[in-house]
């Protein structure tokens, strides 16, 4: 359960921008060429499979967190040792 | 920050998008087409008789048999949204009874990629030709057209009638021997 856990499943935010323009990119790109191709050979099933293939490729591409949208992650502060007292009061450990 | 399921549904709501937007292209990019094509029929051999349609009453109705020639090529008509074709060929007449008369005597699918070029000599009708009375004993105008339901893959379902019609009559006697 630990090693399930410990798998990354986040993107950091300029990544997740890079993913999803990436896959926005990908997918429309083989929509026109499919587009293009099937009014070529006159077979519009031709062009729904390249499109399909675009789909399976931005799958692969933008749905896992590959390491190239990791490289920012977000510089959380450290968190506080247990006992030391906030300037703003009494509620510790409730408050963020 | 996106899940790895947000993403996911992210990339299929786009494809979809962007598969709707494709297939309206393919219908926009057919919907002006002409479909229409010149058909060649001829009648060979055209008997009527006098025989009781038990299916509609026990009453005697003119019966006519027909054998006839059609010539076609259908092959322009297919593209990429044109899945297949359902021919049919329909008889039209005026009877006393009745303005206008159409009865369907014969009819063939044709899916692409099969041969669309048709060439048949003394067809046999798929179908009886009843008149719902004794409207074609000697009748002087029958009319057959071939007509075309187009099956695409996005719009509208055409029907389109070839150019090309052939009208004949009936004998004035009825045939009353075993064919």
């Amino acid at each position: 359960m630990d090693f399930i856990n410990s798998i990354p499943t986040h993107m950091d935010f300029e990544g997740q921008a890079r993913a999803e323009k990436l896959s926005r990119i990908i997918i429309t790109l083989f929509g026109a060429v499919g587009l293009i191709w099937g009014y070529i050979i006159q077979q519009f099933s031709q062009t729904v499979y390249i499109l399909g293939a675009g789909f399976v490729l931005a799958a692969l591409l933008t749905i896992p967190p590959w390491p190239m949208y990791r490289r920012k992650p977000l510089n959380w502060q450290k968190a506080r040792p247990i006992g030391e007292h906030s300037p703003s009061g009494s509620k510790k450990g409730k408050k963020k | 920050m996106h899940s790895v399921l947000q993403r996911g549904n992210a990339i299929v709501a786009y494809t979809i998008s962007v598969l709707a937007f494709l297939t309206f292209t393919c219908f926009a990019s057919t919907f002006f087409l002409d479909y229409r094509t010149n058909a060649h029929i001829n009648t060979v051999k055209v008997v009527v008789k006098n025989v009781p349609d038990y299916s509609a009453s026990r009453l005697k109705n003119d019966l006519g048999f027909l054998t006839f020639d059609l010539q076609t090529n259908l092959t322009d008509i297919f593209n990429w949204n044109v899945k297949q074709l359902f021919l049919y060929l329909t008889a039209e007449y005026e009877t006393p009874d009745n303005k206008l008369n159409q009865v369907i005597l014969w009819d063939k699918i044709i899916l692409r990629g099969e041969n669309a070029v048709l060439d048949f000599k003394n067809m046999n009708t798929k179908y009886y030709f009843w008149d719902d009375g004794n409207g074609l004993r000697a009748n002087p105008n029958v009319t057959l057209t071939l007509t075309w339901n187009i099956i695409p893959n996005a719009g509208l379902l055409p029907f389109v009638t070839a150019y090309g019609s052939h009208s004949f009559k009936f004998p004035n006697e009825y045939t009353v021997s075993r064919m």
